[in-house]
C-alpha cells in the first residue's frame, strides 16, 4: 500500500479538516481524523485501496479525551486515530463495513463506555453480566484503583 | 430338589450370570488393553474393569428432577435381563440351555430390546443431551439392524434351520459359514459394531458432542448396570457370531472345544478392538447413508447368493 | 420447545471445550439456526495489569496471555519495547527467539490436530499427536527450562543460549520428528473417515473471512494469502525462506491441511535457524526508562496475527498496552461457520478455529 497516496486521497476528500500524519516505527503510519469523518474514510480505504483488514481497535482514556486507534494492516500498518469527548463519547459503527469490527467495538464500549452509533448488539462481552461500576479503563476508575 | 439346584446353577453360575459376568469383564479388559497398545499406551491392569464396576456400584445414585424415576430404574434392569436371557439360548459348544427350533429369532429379538430401552432412557431422563442421544440411537438402530438381520438369516437359510444348535451342527458337517458367506460375516461384524455402539459407530454416545448420550444423567448403580449390560451384550454378540459363522466350538486341531470357542471369540474381539482405533466417528446421516446405500444392498446380494447356493 | 427448537448450551463447561466459553445454540432438528457467544470467564485484566508494572515485569505478564503460544506474546511485546528504545538486538538473540517461536508453532499445531481428532472420536490420532508433541516440548524444556512458559525473552534479547552439542542434539530430534509430522500430513490428505467428518464443515468463504478480518490458519484455510512473517518481516524472518500455505476450501479440513503442512514448514525453519545461528552475544542491556512514543508490533502466532500496541509516556511503566490475540477474529467468524451446521459437527467447528479462550479474554 502506498501511504502517501492514501493520505493525499484522504486530504482531498476532507478538504476542511487538517489531517495529521505521523510515522510510527515498525512500518506503521498514524493518521488523525475527526470522528465524523471516520466512516467515510474507512469506506474510501476499502473501495479505493482495498484495505479491509482491521487488526483491532485500541481505546485509551488520556485524561483529556478518549482516543480511538483503528489499526488497519495490509502488509504494513495504517492506523486511523480519532479523539472523542470524555463526557458522551460516541462514533459511528464500522460493523456495516467490516463485520469483524463487532468484537473490538464491544470491547471498547464496555471498557471505556464509548457508544458506537448503529451497532445493534452492545451486550457485555468480557465483563460480568452484573457489572454496575463505570467502565473500568476510564482514568478516574484507574486512579481509584491505584490509590487502593 | 436336585433339579431345582441344577436350574439355579445354570442360571446363576454357568452359563448364566457369573460366567457371563466374568467373560464381560475379561473381554472388556482385553479390548481396552489391545486398543491401548495399538495407541501407544500401556493400558489398564486386569482388575480394572472389576474395580470400575465396584466403584460405580458404590457411587451415589442421582437423577435430575423431571426424570421418570421408576422407568429410569427399570430400564437398565430390563435391558440386562434381556441380554442375560439371550445368553441362555446360545450354545457354548454342545447345546444352549433353552435351545429349541427357532431360538435364533428369539436371540435376535432379545438383543434388539436394549436398543429400545436405551432410546427410552434418553427420552425419560430429562436432559437435552440424552434426548439427542436417544434420537440418534433410534436412527442408528434403523441403519444397522436391517442389514444385520438379513445377513444373520443367511446361515439359517443355508442350513435349513432356525436353531443355532442346528446351524452349528450343519457347519461341523459341511464347512464354516464364513467360508461360504465371507461378505455376510463382514456385514455382521459391522452390524455388531453398530449394535454395541462401539467406535466408529459410537454416535449415540459421542462424548465430545453430547456427553454420554442417553446415559448422561445416569450414575451409580444404574450406570453400572447399563455398562454391565453393554459388556455382556458384547460377549453374547460375539458368541452368536462365533456360532453362526465360525462353526461354534470345533477347531479341528484336536484342541478341546472350549479352547476353540474361546480362540474364535477372541479373534472377533480383536477385530472389534482394531476397528475401534482405526477410524474417526461417523456422523448419523453418514451412517444412515452407509447403512441403506451400502450395507443393505450388500446384505441383499448376500441373501440372494445364499438362496442361489441353496437351489444348486 | 416451540417449533421443535431446542437451545443447547455449550459451555462454560463442556467436554468439547478445553477452556470456559459460553455458547447458546438454537437447534432446529439437527441444524443450528442461531448462536450467541459470551466470553469473559477467564478475563484477568492483563492490559490493565501491564499499565501498573514496569516494562521488565511486563515481559512475564504478557507471557501469561496464552497457555499454548506464550513465547510469541513475550516476543511481540519485547519487540515493541525494543523498537521504542531503539535497541539493536544481537542476531543470535533473534535467532533463538525465532527458534522457540517455530518450535511453539509445531507444538501448537500438533496439539490442535490431536484435539480435533479426539473430538472426531479418533483417539488413536490424539494419542499419536500428543506423544510426538512431547519431542518438541522436551526440546523446549531443555532450551529454556519450561515446557510451555519459557521465560526466555527479556527486553534486549533472550536469556537462554545453546552450545554446539545441544544444536546437534536438537537437529537429531527434529530428524526423528519429521516422519511423524509427515504422517500427520498424510493422514489429513488421505484418511477417509477423517475427511468425511471435516470436509464441507464450518464453511467460511473467502469474502466472509476477509470481512471478519480473519487471521492465520483460519484465513489461509479460506484462501487468503496472508502471513505476517512474510508480509511484514520482523526479527530475522526476512533472512529465512519458507512458503505460506493456503488452501481454498474454507472448511475445517482446509484449516487442518494448512496447519499440518505448516508444521513441516516450521520444522524446516527450525533447521535453517539452527544451521545459520550466528556467534555472538544473546542480549544487550536495556535501560529501565522508555522515552515517550508509541508502536504497533505485529507477529505471526500459531493462530495468526498478534498485535501489541504499546504507548510510553516516558516513565518506567507503559501508559497503554493493547493486546489483540488471533483468537478474537477467529471467534467472530464462529456464528457464520455454525450457521446451518449439523449438531454432531458443532464440536468439530469449534475445534476447527483453534480456540484459545484465555487469549481472547486476556
Amino acid at each position: 500500500m502506498n501511504v502517501s497516496q492514501i493520505v493525499e486521497a484522504l486530504q482531498q476528500n476532507f478538504p476542511d479538516e487538517t489531517i495529521e500524519v505521523r510515522d510510527v516505527p515498525m512500518r506503521d503510519t498514524f493518521v488523525e481524523l475527526a470522528a465524523d469523518d471516520l466512516h467515510a474514510a474507512v469506506t474510501l480505504l476499502m473501495e479505493r485501496f482495498d484495505i479491509y483488514h482491521l487488526s483491532t481497535i485500541t481505546g485509551e482514556d488520556t485524561g483529556d479525551a478518549i482516543v480511538l486507534f483503528y489499526h488497519f494492516w495490509d502488509g504494513q500498518g495504517l492506523t486511523l486515530c480519532t479523539l472523542l469527548s470524555r463526557e458522551a463519547p460516541h462514533i459511528p459503527t464500522l460493523t456495516d463495513l467490516i463485520p469483524g469490527a463487532d468484537f473490538y467495538e464491544r470491547e471498547v464500549h464496555e471498557m471505556l463506555g464509548v457508544m458506537f452509533d448503529g451497532h445493534t448488539d452492545l451486550r457485555p462481552l468480557v465483563l460480568p453480566d452484573d457489572w454496575n461500576s463505570p467502565p473500568p479503563l476510564r482514568k478516574e476508575e484507574e486512579e481509584k484503583e491505584d490509590e487502593q | 430338589m436336585r433339579a431345582f439346584l441344577s436350574v439355579l446353577f445354570t442360571l446363576l453360575i454357568f452359563p448364566g450370570f457369573l460366567f457371563l459376568f466374568v467373560c464381560a469383564l475379561t473381554f472388556q479388559w482385553i479390548d481396552r488393553k489391545v486398543a491401548a497398545r495399538l495407541q501407544g499406551r500401556i493400558g489398564p491392569p486386569w482388575f480394572q474393569p472389576l474395580a470400575d464396576f465396584i466403584k460405580l456400584m458404590a457411587k451415589e445414585d442421582i437423577l435430575p428432577t423431571g426424570a421418570h424415576k421408576t422407568a429410569c430404574a427399570l430400564l437398565p434392569m430390563l435391558s440386562l435381563a434381556s441380554v442375560l436371557t439371550a445368553s441362555l439360548y446360545i450354545p457354548l459348544g454342545g447345546k444352549g440351555v433353552n435351545a429349541f427350533e427357532g431360538d435364533l429369532i428369539v436371540v435376535l429379538f432379545l438383543l434388539s430390546l436394549p436398543a429400545l430401552t436405551y432410546f427410552l432412557a434418553g427420552w425419560l431422563s430429562a436432559s437435552v443431551y440424552s434426548i439427542i442421544g436417544g434420537n440418534r440411537a433410534l436412527l442408528q438402530y434403523f441403519s444397522y439392524e436391517v442389514p444385520f438381520l438379513m445377513v444373520l438369516t443367511g446361515p439359517a437359510v443355508l442350513s435349513g434351520s432356525w436353531s443355532i444348535t442346528e446351524i452349528v451342527a450343519w457347519q461341523s458337517r459341511a464347512m464354516w459359514m464364513v467360508l461360504v458367506q465371507p461378505l455376510g460375516f463382514i456385514l455382521a461384524i459391522i452390524g455388531l459394531i453398530g449394535k454395541l455402539k462401539r467406535n466408529p459407530l459410537d454416535i449415540p454416545k459421542a462424548k465430545s458432542e453430547i456427553g454420554a448420550g442417553p446415559l448422561t444423567e445416569f450414575s451409580g448403580r444404574k450406570l453400572a448396570l447399563w455398562y454391565l449390560m453393554l459388556y455382556m451384550k458384547t460377549v453374547v454378540g460375539i458368541f452368536l457370531l462365533v456360532n453362526l459363522f465360525l462353526g461354534g466350538s470345533g477347531l479341528g486341531l484336536g484342541l478341546p472345544g472350549a479352547v476353540g470357542f474361546a480362540l474364535k471369540s477372541l479373534f472377533i474381539l480383536l477385530i472389534l478392538s482394531v476397528v475401534s482405533v482405526l477410524y474417526a466417528r461417523l456422523r448419523i446421516d453418514q451412517l444412515a447413508n452407509f447403512g441403506w446405500r451400502v450395507l443393505a444392498p450388500l446384505a441383499l446380494a448376500q441373501m440372494l447368493m445364499v438362496v442361489w447356493i441353496g437351489v444348486i | 420447545m416451540s417449533n421443535d427448537r431446542i437451545t443447547i448450551p455449550i459451555g462454560p463447561q463442556h467436554p468439547a471445550l478445553k477452556e470456559p466459553l459460553s455458547f447458546m445454540l438454537t437447534v432446529e432438528g439437527e441444524q443450528v439456526v442461531d448462536s450467541a457467544l459470551r466470553l469473559g470467564y477467564v478475563h484477568r485484566g492483563l492490559e490493565r495489569i501491564c499499565q501498573r508494572r514496569s516494562y521488565v515485569q511486563n515481559v512475564h505478564v504478557v507471557e501469561r496471555v496464552c497457555g499454548i503460544c506464550s513465547h510469541v506474546h513475550s516476543s511481540t511485546y519485547c519487540q515493541a519495547v525494543e523498537t521504542l528504545l531503539e535497541l539493536e538486538v544481537p542476531p543470535r538473540g533473534l535467532y533463538l527467539r525465532a527458534l522457540l517461536c517455530e518450535l511453539e508453532r509445531i507444538h501448537s499445531h500438533v496439539l490442535w490436530l490431536g484435539v480435533l481428532a479426539e473430538i472426531l472420536g479418533f483417539t488413536t490420532i490424539f494419542m499419536y499427536t500428543w506423544q510426538d508433541r512431547e519431542i518438541v516440548l522436551d526440546i523446549m524444556e531443555e532450551l529454556s527450562g519450561g515446557r510451555v512458559a519459557h521465560a526466555a525473552n527479556i527486553v534486549g534479547g533472550v536469556s537462554i543460549d545453546v552450545d554446539e552439542d545441544q544444536i546437534e542434539d536438537i537437529q537429531e530430534r527434529l530428524d526423528n520428528l519429521e516422519p511423524q509430522l509427515a504422517r500427520f500430513v498424510d493422514l489429513v490428505h488421505n484418511e477417509r473417515s477423517f475427511q468425511a467428518r471435516t470436509r464441507g464443515v464450518g464453511l467460511l468463504p473467502t469474502g466472509v473471512a476477509r470481512g471478519h478480518c480473519a487471521v492465520g490458519p483460519t484465513a489461509r484455510g479460506s484462501g487468503i494469502d496472508v502471513d505476517v512473517r512474510r508480509d511484514t518481516p520482523y526479527g530475522i524472518y526476512d533472512q529465512l525462506s519458507f512458503s505460506v500455505i493456503t488452501v481454498d476450501d474454507g472448511d475445517v479440513w482446509a484449516r487442518a491441511a494448512v496447519r499440518a503442512e505448516e508444521t513441516m514448514e516450521s520444522l524446516d525453519l527450525c533447521r535453517q535457524l539452527l544451521k545459520g545461528m550466528p556467534k555472538g552475544s544473546i542480549k544487550t542491556r536495556a535501560p529501565r526508562r522508555v522515552a515517550a512514543g508509541e508502536v504497533v508490533s505485529r507477529s505471526e502466532a500459531p493462530r495468526g496475527e498478534v498485535v501489541y500496541y504499546v504507548r510510553s509516556d516516558g516513565s518506567e511503566q507503559p501508559a497503554r498496552v493493547k493486546i489483540r490475540t488471533p483468537t478474537l477474529p477467529a471467534l467472530s467468524t464462529l456464528p457464520i461457520q455454525l450457521q446451518g451446521v449439523n449438531t454432531a459437527d458443532i464440536p468439530v467447528v469449534l475445534a476447527g478455529v483453534d480456540l484459545c479462550i484465555a487469549c481472547a479474554d486476556r
